[in-house]
């Protein structure tokens, strides 16, 4: 295997972090520095998304994410089962707290909010005009369904996500909730469209 | 509206496990795709939700860079 030489790739890593004393405290210490390593990586990535100042904020919110990463990968370091490589499984906890962050950062000083003329900028800006009728009569009848089968909670949720861009990670933070129900909300939501949709005579393939 | 935005709004149909289910699957994923491995079946509910959620496709891409990053770190 081309990649033996990298002690982080082959260190025993469950067994050091379970051991003692100070092996243990410098497995943890590796392992932290490859967690802001790759935190600094995933910001290097997402750059364009992010202010063009606040190097110093955006490296601090690097060394957070590695640090409750940390502490997430220790606290389940007996679910770890091997299905990826360790170093792999360690990452996804930095990733996901690192790229929660940074969308959250990207958008602190905007707000979120049902905005109407979203329905008016959802076409296609110029394609043919059969098309464009057949657009018009689709976006006309989403609309209606979004208007008629959702709650308020679940348009907010739907139109920002879907139509708006809206990162579902800064979505959760505002309504103080987590991705995984704001996802669900969204999935409620779709699943409702798809059904309205399919009632009104629209993309019959679109059922669950 | 293209089928793409359309899906994109409504989302793919397809058992979708949902962003914590995905979590379990990420890393198992990446590993296969950046080795060249072939995705099994079971994969196949964690791509429905990677089609639809776009946070997930993003942090699954930015594993897979993580990943790869780490084999050239290593290879050189």
């Amino acid at each position: 295997m081309k990649f033996d030489s990298d002690p982080n790739l082959t260190t025993d890593w469950p067994r050091e972090l379970r051991g003692e004393g100070a092996p243990r405290d410098d497995a943890i210490a590796r392992l932290h520095a490859l967690l802001v390593r790759v935190a600094r990586g995933e910001a290097v990535r997402r750059r364009a998304s992010l202010p063009a100042r606040g190097a110093e904020e955006v490296d601090d919110l690097c060394v957070q994410a590695a640090n409750d990463a940390l502490m997430a990968i220790l606290s389940k370091l007996d679910t770890y089962r091997g299905a990826a490589r360790f170093t792999t499984w360690a990452c996804k906890f930095v990733i996901f707290e690192v790229s929660t962050r940074l969308r959250r950062y990207a958008w602190r000083e905007r707000s979120v909010e049902l905005d109407e003329t979203i329905w008016d900028r959802l076409s296609d800006q110029a394609p043919p005009a059969l098309k464009r009728i057949e657009d018009d009569q689709l976006i006309q009848a989403l609309h209606c369904a979004v208007e008629a089968h959702l709650t308020e909670r679940q348009r907010l949720i739907f139109q920002s996500v879907t139509m708006d861009d809206v990162p579902i990670d800064v979505l959760a933070e505002r309504l103080g909730t987590t991705r995984g129900a704001i996802y669900k909300t969204l999935h409620d939501a779709r699943a409702k469209l798809r059904r309205a949709l399919t009632d009104a005579g629209y993309a019959d393939q679109r059922n669950d | 509206m293209t089928d793409h935005r359309l899906d994109e709004i409504l989302g793919t149909t397809g058992r979708d496990p949902g962003c914590d289910a995905g979590l379990d699957f990420i890393d198992e994923y990446c590993d296969l795709v950046a080795h060249g491995e072939p995705v099994p079946e079971r994969f196949a509910d964690f791509l429905t939700h990677l089609a639809n959620c776009r946070a997930c496709r993003e942090d699954t891409e930015s594993l897979l860079a993580a990943v790869r990053e780490q084999e050239d770190r290593s290879a050189r």
